[in-house]
């Protein structure tokens, strides 16, 4: 496909490469890379937990279990998204988009 | 990133936590005096990134259980070939002072189910658990501890007592235990036998570890009791009077308060640990008393 | 007496199927059938799955509400339940499921949202690498750079969108009030995590046939091409600038 195209000369690369490398006048410097070492990264909750104790995953332990609930409505923050296809409604869905 | 090769750290005869990664800051931040910590393995199963760096700090400081949550030990479909070369990685890239499983299934055909589901205690249950921890021992090279469970059912098909049980998987395959004492009074409540009875026929000197934790009261068909394992609460008085009995039996054992669900701030917890030192340092003294007595 | 493997057959069958009557032989210590004591598990594998669900998707969480993600997510789980016992890795799959969930059809950039969340996620437990430096370009000759070509950074993840759902995405990231969105412009999203922290970046056009090209490990020059191709207003200059100061590539390699 490039074959046919040639839509880029190799001095156009070269000089984009050259224009990217510019913007790098400043290496990063060797006390911000320390400083980057240090940092462990947001921590987010295990998976696996439930397994060793369920009941409050469960929230209770009788059967919160419906087959079909759906007859619910997204009603989080896309109603206040107020996107152009309005605001999420469900009942009989047909996709309109 | 080739991790630097940890040196073993034995788990001490003290009170430990289940690391959580809400209590990760407070932990390199305060550096706090506790003696180890347990993760669940399936936790640290992926590649890289923030959880490994949390974990390699973490046990460059402390001493550190690996427990597993996923292996299916007492499933009837053979172990999961590939989920023990991973526990086996993860035990050789952070040399975890103790590994444990539990004597319960997760699995069945394809379908995992994050739960410890119980099995019928019978002479084919106890064969394929056996042949399960002989592959798990053989495969990562050390020996294994394995946790009685907390159940809210029982089989038809069971022919022998839990204990008889353990001790044949023992027996059959030199594995040690991890006695939950939580488990104990929750099983012993909803199967509705005798807890102080069940303790004292524990073979306790195969015993590794113990576990504490708290439950939530439920009711069963009938409207009566049924205690359910959630991790969710601080360890009850009566859990905590039949540990007591459990360390006058053992001696001083590794201890882990296991808090994983509406995990509460740091402190809170390291005073739940506090509670269960509160029984561990009078028998480590006993125990050291004892090792002096030898020695003179 | 059943086998081993029929019991258990039995009993993961009737806790995916909450209309099941408990498996025979299950009973309370009475030796009768205990029907709300089996709930116990059934609730606890249906919950903990759902929650695993939930945690790995905040943002959908928050876009549809709880009760409807509740819904769903109990919806997929039951017709995708894992098959690994590693749960990070679970959910991989609920875009696709959000896509034919006709209860969310009426939020047609639900999926586009998930999968931005789920590659997060891939992102977040990849494989720790170095990124290439910055002017590591510098030592190659110029005779050589158009055959020259990239291993890209194992975190790297690439979500495309015909809708606004990077701008959702991050209205939805934070507990910050949200504001009214044209969900009608296509954005592209480079999810990246060169070091600690998960960095997300809106691609410029073009950018996305550029680094799946060189993801395919076509050349500097062909990759260019196929970018350019893609989209009329591709600037190479900028990309190469942008995917270096992201971390996104790993080394370079020479054909």
């Amino acid at each position: 496909m490039s074959q046919t195209m040639k839509t880029l000369t190799m001095s156009a690369l070269i000089g984009a490469v050259g224009a990217a490398m510019a913007t790098f006048a400043v290496p990063a410097s060797a006390a911000e890379e320390a400083a980057m070492e240090k940092c462990y990264g947001v921590s987010l909750k295990g998976q696996n937990d439930c397994a060793a104790g369920a009941h409050s995953c469960a929230g209770t332990s009788t059967v919160d279990y419906q087959g079909d609930s759906f007859k619910l409505v997204p009603a989080g923050t896309c109603t206040s998204m107020e996107t152009p296809l309005g605001p999420g409604s469900l009942t009989p869905i047909e996709r309109g988009a | 990133m080739t991790a630097a090769a940890f040196a073993p750290m034995p788990i001490p005869p003290r009170a430990g936590v289940g690391l959580k990664p809400e209590h990760y800051a407070a932990i390199l931040d305060t550096a706090p005096d506790i003696g180890w910590f347990e993760i669940h393995a399936e936790n640290y199963m992926g590649a890289g990134g923030p959880p490994h760096r949390y974990l390699t700090a973490i046990r460059d400081r402390y001493p550190l259980s690996l427990h597993g949550v996923g292996l299916s030990i007492g499933a009837a479909r053979p172990l999961d070939k590939d989920h023990l070369r991973r526990l086996r990685a993860l035990n050789e890239r952070y040399q975890p002072g103790l590994f444990s499983e539990h004597l319960a299934w997760s699995s069945h055909d394809t379908v995992f189910m994050s739960d410890l589901l119980p099995v019928p205690y019978n002479e084919e249950t106890l064969a394929r658990v056996a042949d399960h921890v002989d592959e798990v021992q053989e495969t990562m090279g050390r020996r294994m501890l394995l946790e009685n469970p907390s159940t809210y059912v029982a089989f038809e098909a069971s022919t022998m007592s839990e204990i008889e049980f353990l001790k044949g998987v023992v027996r059959r395959t030199g594995c040690g235990l991890l006695l939950d004492v939580n488990n104990i009074h929750v099983s012993a409540t909803n199967q509705r036998y005798d807890a102080v009875d069940y303790l004292d026929a524990f073979p306790i000197e195969h015993v590794g570890e113990i576990h504490l934790a708290g439950y939530a009261p439920e009711t069963d068909d009938n409207g009566d009791p049924l205690l359910i394992d959630a991790h969710d609460r601080p360890i009850d008085p009566l859990v905590l009077r039949l540990y007591e009995r459990a360390i006058a039996r053992a001696g001083a054992v590794p201890t882990l308060v296991e808090w994983d669900n509406d995990v509460p701030d740091w402190p809170t917890l390291f005073a739940e640990a506090e509670r269960v030192e509160h029984v561990l340092r009078p028998a480590r003294r006993r125990s050291e008393e004892r090792s002096l007595a030898v020695a003179v | 007496m059943p086998s081993l493997s029929e019991v258990q057959a039995a009993f993961s069958a009737a806790i995916f199927d909450p209309a099941a009557a408990p498996p025979r032989g299950v009973v309370g210590p009475d030796r009768r059938p205990a029907p709300r004591r089996f709930g116990v598990y059934r609730n606890n594998v249906v919950s903990a799955l759902g929650n695993a669900i939930a945690g790995s998707f905040p943002a959908v969480r928050r876009i549809v509400g709880e009760d409807f993600f509740r819904a769903m997510a109990r919806a997929y789980v039951l017709a995708e339940p894992p098959i690994s016992p590693v749960l990070l890795d679970y959910g991989t799959t609920f875009p696709d499921f959000i896509a034919g969930f006709a209860p969310a059809a009426s939020l047609p950039y639900l999926h586009d949202v998930a999968r931005i969340e789920r590659l997060w996620r891939e992102s977040y437990h990849a494989e720790e690498a170095p990124a290439l430096a910055p002017d590591a370009l510098a030592s190659v000759p110029e005779d050589e750079l158009p055959r020259i070509a990239f291993s890209l950074h194992p975190s790297l993840r690439l979500a495309r969108s015909r809708y606004a759902a990077l701008t959702v995405w991050r209205m939805n990231a934070t507990d910050e009030p949200v504001t009214p969105v044209d969900i009608s412009a296509a954005e592209d999203a480079l999810i990246v995590r060169p070091g600690a922290e998960v960095e997300v970046r809106k691609v410029p056009p073009g950018g996305a046939a550029f680094v799946t090209a060189l993801a395919a490990g076509e050349t500097l020059l062909a990759a260019a091409e196929t970018a350019q191709a893609a989209d009329a207003r591709f600037d190479l200059a900028g990309n190469i600038a942008g995917l270096l100061a992201a971390g996104a590539l790993r080394d370079i390699r020479r054909a």
